[in-house]
């Protein structure tokens, strides 16, 4: 029997509504939605909002997405149009 | 060195190689445009910095702009809508931002948006599109769309200007074309009223109606109605209001009596829907009825003469048979003589309705009543000058008299043998009896005459027939060689 694993968590950082920003948060619904369903929950920050929630991870480029878990940690930088891309990076395999 | 510095020395390493590769490849996110935006450590906090500038400049000149306008992302997405557009639209900026602009468009204005962003790659292009929305009326805008580079984002901005009013109104000029087209070629009088009852369109053939150019006046006071069998109750401005509150007239019998030419029509309303439900006048036809009622008239006018005719026809049937019988002695010659004098009746009646009781010939009567008792007419009787026309009325005593004549000769006088023979001519108009038509029937070559002994019925029909006027009548000449007859057609029945 597959044991339910809980949705592990992407944070997408984000800087108000900048073309870019608004680029990633579309293609990030909707690859999640389209390869990976229910694998992810999704959060995203708007570090105009909050500048300092970019020390966590250091971010210093905008918009990034951070996949925590699991290890290790990945941070994909750019508006995430690169589905091939963005899929390496955020696949699961039988053993991560 | 300890296995434990060795291990430390790995993990730093290991981090260092970590950190280098997140610092190349931010470095190329940078490079490769992206990112749009950066994380900058200031003295007190961090602070954002946007690259390509603050998009709070091209947001406000985006909201001055009079027409809806977008700004797109290379992919079609919204960037950032103004809020004409949104308005537009009937959605909210943050449900359009991110998504693909097309797909925020319903029906065929989401493919046309699609195509237009394609066209406009190097250039800008324009496309008019329709956008319907629920429970409202279509609107029409001029799209237009031109590449534009934010910051390192290419994509397009698109302006929607709405041209709706001024499709309607090219569409509302078109219907009136079609409109005035139609009112102008129906053969009926076609008015147009507001909902004032004030004339606005009529066509030339409302010129039957009213004399002069009705437009801008009010219907009821140009053209005064009066309705059959409404007892002066219903009146042409009652019809305007009644069809302005929604009740259309059908075929109503009314006089027009201040009309120039036509006085009465069969009048029809309906109400004027322009657009939606609202009546805004009332559109009245008025078809001339005058050939009807001058057809009613005629036939009216026949009916009556019909029946007066046939109440005379009778008189005269039963004083022919009271004479017929005075003067005979036998049944046998009772049946002959009143059944010839019928027929000749019948053979007027006849040549009457060939002509519909309008008029006839004397020489036609002539020959009608000579016919059935001479075989070739045309060697023994002779007509001349008898192409008077004449009325029923002169007719009917006519044929009555030519038959009498017609008889005796075949019994007594020219036609009773060969070589005898009757001329009926003209001898023309009677100066001394008001103008009266007079003509002659001669009969010669045959026995030799005599006066009668006594007066029969013949005698009788043929010097009172034609008395009914005082123009009218006829006199015998007993010449020994042949009868000579002079008749005389009062003048009132010569057509």
């Amino acid at each position: 029997m597959t044991p339910v694993k809980s949705p592990r968590k992407l944070i997408l950082y984000v800087a108000g509504q900048t073309p870019k920003s608004l680029a990633a948060i579309a293609n990030l619904e909707r690859i999640c939605a389209e390869e990976l369903p229910g694998q992810y929950t999704v959060e995203v920050i708007d570090l105009r909002k909050d500048p300092k929630l970019a020390r966590q991870h250091g971010i210093v480029a905008i918009p990034t997405l951070v996949r925590e878990l699991p290890i290790p940690l990945r941070k994909l930088i750019g508006d995430l149009s690169d589905t091939g891309k963005v899929l390496v990076n955020l696949k699961i395999t039988d053993g991560a | 060195m300890t296995s434990s510095l060795l291990l430390q020395k790995d993990v730093l390493i290991a981090d260092l190689r970590r950190k280098l590769a997140e610092a190349e490849e931010t470095m190329r996110a940078i490079r490769e445009n992206e990112v749009d935006a950066l994380v900058m450590r200031g003295p007190l906090a961090d602070e954002i910095f946007t690259i390509g500038g603050e998009q709070e400049s091209y947001r406000t000149f985006m909201e001055v702009m009079e027409p809806g306008a977008a700004a797109l992302d290379g992919a079609g997405r919204v960037l950032y809508a103004n809020s004409t557009l949104t308005r537009l639209l009937g959605r909210s900026l943050a449900e359009l931002q991110g998504k693909p602009l097309a797909e925020s468009l319903n029906g065929n204005a989401g493919t046309e948006i699609a195509r237009l962003l394609r066209d406009a790659s190097d250039t800008a292009r324009t496309r008019e599109i329709h956008l319907s929305r629920k429970g409202e009326a279509e609107l029409h805008f001029i799209a237009v769309a031109a590449p534009l580079q934010l910051g390192t984002t290419s994509g397009h901005a698109v302006t929607f200007t709405d041209v709706t009013e001024r499709v309607l109104n090219e569409s509302a000029e078109q219907s009136e074309h079609a409109a005035r087209a139609v009112i102008a070629s129906a053969n009926e009088a076609v008015l147009v009223c507001d909902r004032n009852g004030i004339i606005t369109h009529a066509n030339a053939a409302a010129g039957i109606a009213y004399d002069g150019n009705p437009i801008g006046k009010v219907f009821a006071e140009i053209i005064p109605l009066v309705f059959r069998d409404s007892t002066g109750v219903l009146q042409a401005d009652d019809m305007i209001a009644m069809v302005i509150g929604g009740t259309p007239l059908r075929g109503i019998e009314a006089t027009a009596p201040k009309a120039p030419r036509v006085k009465d029509y069969l009048v029809s309303a309906a109400p004027l829907r322009i657009a939606g439900d609202r009546i805004s006048g009332a559109v009245v036809t008025m078809v001339d009825l005058s050939q009807r009622k001058a057809a009613e008239k005629q036939q009216n006018l026949l009916m009556r003469e019909l029946d007066h005719r046939v109440k005379n026809t009778l008189a005269l049937v039963v004083s022919i048979s009271a004479r017929t019988a005075s003067n005979t002695d036998t049944v046998e010659a009772f049946q002959k003589a009143f059944s010839g004098r019928i027929q000749a009746l019948a053979a007027t009646h006849t040549l009457l309705l060939d002509n519909a009781w309008s008029s006839l010939e004397l020489q036609d009567i002539v020959m009608s009543e000579v016919a059935p008792y001479v075989e070739a007419a045309a060697d023994q009787v002779t007509i001349e000058g008898l192409n008077v026309a004449v009325t029923p009325r002169a007719a009917i005593a006519f044929g009555l008299v030519v038959h009498e004549l017609t008889t005796n000769a075949v019994k007594y006088g020219a036609l009773s043998q060969p070589g005898g023979r009757v001329t009926v001519r003209a001898i023309g108009r009677d100066s001394g009896n008001d103008g009266a038509f007079v003509l002659e029937w001669r009969e010669s070559g045959g026995p030799q005459v005599a006066p009668p002994d006594r007066k029969g019925f013949g005698h009788a029909v043929i010097a009172r027939s034609l008395q009914y006027s005082p123009g009218g009548g006829a006199e015998f000449d007993f010449d020994p060689s042949g009868v000579v007859c002079r008749i005389s057609i009062p003048p009132e029945d010569l057509n």
